[in-house]
């Protein structure tokens, strides 16, 4: 299989990793729904912080009610990393391993270096590891070792 | 057909593209990259405006959207209901399958194709024979100047936020020289 299949990913990752996955990134329908479902509370705040990120990748139009469906693939995959990112600093998470499948070849070049920062920054902050795959290879983009 | 310089306005996803340069699908052999920023319209552009001048022109395309897998279950059971023996056949053979049965077609549009497959150059040796134009979404950072399928020129157009009034993005859609192509 060449590309992906769901449940392999799951069998093969699902234990020691944080899958963030192109096709399955939100559950619910919205920014609004999605936090509340993930913070059990409408956590203005944190709605807030993943809306004024996104104004810095292009996103202008982000609303917190707006349909998933409305946005492009690589904004969705953007929200998703900008959502994970700001729930990892909301609830203190510290030392997760978190493997992108299918979101960097998702963005355009200028955002992915702009992703990276904030990886880069959660990554010293809070332990976090980066993986990706890359050519069917996982690849690790930021690792213990290299924490600042 | 053509799809000509001028400006289009998509209501429903709140874009207003500036077309700079025409769209020649009649006399050329082209490849066209498409580029962007996130959220710029390729996807719009080619759902909205490409794909609907090609039904106009009866002008019959292959297309492989973004949700590839989606679209992968429904051509298994599409090709098993014609009597294909596909249960084991991986995603490359069943592609393989597909694009044989549409000899029909003159062009082929592939959204973000290149990260399923980073090598896709399969897809030219299959379908050359009898695709005209190719037009291709893609996020890599290095596209080829020429596509090394014979006779298929490379063009490469780039999709610029211009503007945006908070509720509607101005975009630029133009084609780009392989010289300001960033590599």
């Amino acid at each position: 299989m060449r590309i992906y299949n769901l449940a392999s990913l799951l069998e093969q990752y699902g234990d020691q990793f944080f899958i963030l996955e192109f096709n399955h990134l939100f559950v619910a329908s919205s920014i609004r729904e999605e936090v509340w479902l993930l913070q059990r509370k409408n956590d203005l705040a944190l709605i807030d912080r993943i809306i004024q990120q996104a104004a810095g990748f292009n996103l202008l139009e982000v609303d917190a009610d707006r349909d998933f469906e409305t946005y492009s693939g690589g904004q969705k995959a953007i929200l998703g990393c900008l959502l994970t990112l700001e729930l990892i600093r909301a609830r203190g998470i510290e030392g997760l391993n978190v493997l992108l499948s299918n979101i960097l070849d998702s963005i355009s070049d200028d955002n992915r270096v702009k992703l990276m920062q904030l990886f880069e920054k959660i990554h010293s902050s809070h332990h976090i590891r980066l993986f990706a795959q890359k050519s069917n290879q996982l690849q690790e983009i930021f690792s213990e070792n290299d924490r600042t | 057909m053509i799809v000509p310089k001028n400006s289009y306005r998509l209501q429903d996803r709140n874009l207003n593209f500036e077309v700079a340069d025409d769209f020649d699908f009649n006399n050329s052999s082209t490849c066209y990259y498409l580029r962007g920023g996130n959220g710029f319209g390729k996807t719009s552009f080619l759902e909205k405006i490409v794909i609907p001048a090609l039904k106009v022109a009866n002008r019959q395309y292959l297309y492989i959207g973004q949700d590839i897998r989606t679209q992968l279950y429904t051509l298994r059971a599409l090709l098993s209901m014609q009597g294909h023996k596909i249960s084991d056949t991986d995603e490359y053979e069943l592609l393989k399958i597909w694009v044989h049965q549409g000899q029909t077609a003159r062009t082929f549009i592939m959204d973000e194709f290149d990260k399923y497959f980073p090598d896709y150059h399969f897809i030219f040796d299959w379908s050359r024979s009898f695709i005209q134009n190719y037009i291709i979404v893609t996020h890599q950072h290095l596209q080829p100047a020429r596509t090394g399928a014979e006779g298929l020129e490379a063009t490469h157009v780039i999709f610029e936020l211009i503007g945006f009034d908070g509720q509607f993005k101005n975009v630029r859609v133009r084609k780009e020289s392989y010289d300001n192509v960033k590599v």
